[in-house]
């Protein structure tokens, strides 16, 4: 679907982005992570059009991005990290303003109240909090009913419920067969989320793999116990697939002695810090 | 609908509801009122009530260029002014990601208005020309003001962070204009200092009426689009 090879750009004389290169399926969810500031965005302007004076090479479909016709906007979604809406007018007309740019037409009121904005539809978007800017923000994206999906930071700034709405959103359209590249530096969002994974850092990818490959590959499980002995409690670590090989594990078990016990798995976010040496800040 | 048809009513209800940049588009009718009806007031007060011969016949021809330069001055700067809202709210940059594309936008924020205003400027001068001009002059004028204004247009949104910067440059952005009136005021070997200006080459054909002076009136205005597009496609690829 989207294929990158040798992709550099520059907003100055110095590089931005050097020589990406990266495969995306139809159908997944691609994920691209990193701090802020890192290419993310750009590699996302790249892709959809906005940005064409790169080098290398970038198609979607075998069609190079830079030569893409106005129709290639109609099989698209984009959803900018900041929400682009008319202020002054009200949550539905907005949707139906950018609704009608398009062929294909969706469902306003069930757009509007599958992020829980049914009630808000008439008011003003100037008197929106940031969240609710960014629910409808995020349905104005999928009105269309686009085949690949960009969505830049979909979740920030809403609440755990907002946010776990607008995720399991995103898992429908996945099931729809659409093909998602979401950027984030949300490495829960990334993690649950995602098929492949890549870690963008100062403009290039430092790691490509499925989170869970990411995760294993880079720090195995482990089990973490507690129990008393000589009247003081002791805590213990052991690698997962060394657990069979602990004979302390093995007698506290023997001999119901342990006081607490559970694994730990490394998460994304450790990975990303052990691979690129920064945080996802 | 087409997007651009839909995106251009868009841009006509912000000017409606905008009752500032509504009341601009329709100012240019006030100055074509004044400059056909008020100056010769005027002349007859001086010289009746004041006894002083005002004799402003020689710059009638001025007050044209003026009017024809208007309209288009003033559509252009309410639509730089919708554009600069629109980049304040991040709709340009999304805009350009969807089927109306950034020359979909550029055609119904700019082409659209500087294409009306030409009608609207040539009308005016037919109605209220105050030097009679023939109707081929007034054809041409109309086109090349309105040129002129659509690369002050351009200039006005590529240089401005937002639209309150856009409102204080749009007031420096009337020195473009500054060549209309050289040729009334400015001796010639003076006047090319302005040669860079459109507006100069506008005045000059309407004073001297030698077609040979569209071919730099059109030069300039041309060769002023091409790095204004290529700034404004530059803060575009930025939103």
């Amino acid at each position: 679907m989207i294929h990158a090879k040798n992709l550099s750009f520059s907003y100055t004389k110095a590089p931005f982005i050097e020589n990406l290169s990266f495969h995306i399926e139809t159908g997944e969810i691609f994920g691209f992570l990193g701090p802020s500031g890192a290419g993310k965005s750009t590699i996302q302007k790249i892709l959809t059009g906005l940005l064409k004076g790169y080098k290398g090479f970038v198609s979607i479909d075998g069609a190079e991005v830079k030569h893409h016709h106005n129709d290639f906007y109609e099989t698209i979604g984009v959803d900018f990290e900041f929400p682009s809406l008319f202020e002054k007018l009200t949550a539905r007309e907005n949707l139906v303003f950018f609704s009608s740019l398009y062929k294909k037409h969706g469902d306003i009121d069930r757009s509007l109240a599958a992020v829980g904005l049914t009630r808000e539809a008439d008011k003003k978007v100037s008197g929106f909090s940031k969240g609710m800017k960014s629910r409808l923000n995020f349905i104005k994206a999928l009105l269309h009913d686009p085949a690949l999906l960009f969505l830049d930071e979909p979740t920030s700034g809403l609440d755990p419920t907002n946010a776990r709405i607008i995720k399991d959103i995103i898992r429908n359209e996945k099931e729809k067969g659409k093909t998602i590249i979401l950027t984030t530096h949300n490495m829960y969002d990334a993690t649950e989320l995602c098929d492949h994974v890549a870690f963008i850092v100062d403009g290039t990818i430092r790691a490509l793999d499925t989170p869970r490959n990411l995760i294993m590959s880079k720090g195995a499980s482990k089990i973490v116990y507690t129990y008393v002995s000589e009247g003081m409690e002791r805590l213990r670590e052991v690698p997962m697939r060394e657990t069979g090989m602990d004979e302390t594990l093995q007698r506290l078990i023997r001999e119901s002695g342990i006081t607490s016990i559970h694994s730990s798995e490394p998460t994304l976010n450790d990975i990303f810090v052990e691979v690129t040496g920064t945080h996802l800040v | 609908m087409k997007p651009w048809l839909i995106s251009f009513k868009r841009f006509i209800q912000e000017i409606w509801h905008d009752k500032m940049l509504f009341f601009i588009c329709l100012s240019p009718i006030l100055a074509g009122v004044f400059f056909r009806f008020g100056i010769p007031l005027l002349e007859r007060f001086f010289a009746e009530r004041l006894h002083y011969g005002l004799h402003l016949d020689q710059y009638h021809v001025l007050f044209d260029l003026l009017l024809g330069a208007l309209l288009p001055y003033m559509f252009c700067f309410a639509s730089t002014m919708v554009m600069l809202t629109e980049y304040d709210e991040r709709i340009t940059g999304y805009l350009a990601v969807t089927p109306l594309g950034k020359r979909g936008y550029l055609l119904t924020r700019l082409g659209f208005p500087a294409f009306l205003s030409f009608f609207g400027s040539c009308a005016l001068l037919i109605v209220f020309s105050s030097s009679r001009m023939p109707l081929y002059l007034i054809t041409l004028i109309a086109f090349l003001s309105c040129l002129l204004c659509f690369n002050i247009s351009l200039l006005l949104f590529a240089l401005s962070g937002n639209r309150v910067e856009g409102l204080a440059l749009a007031k420096l952005s009337g020195l473009v204009l500054l060549g209309l009136p050289a040729p009334f005021f400015v001796p010639n070997e003076i006047q090319f200092f302005l040669a860079p200006f459109p507006s100069l080459w506008i005045a000059k054909l309407a004073v001297e009426r030698k077609l040979i002076l569209l071919i730099p009136a059109v030069l300039t205005g041309i060769v002023w689009i091409l790095p204004l597009y290529r700034k404004f496609d530059h803060k575009l690829s930025r939103c």
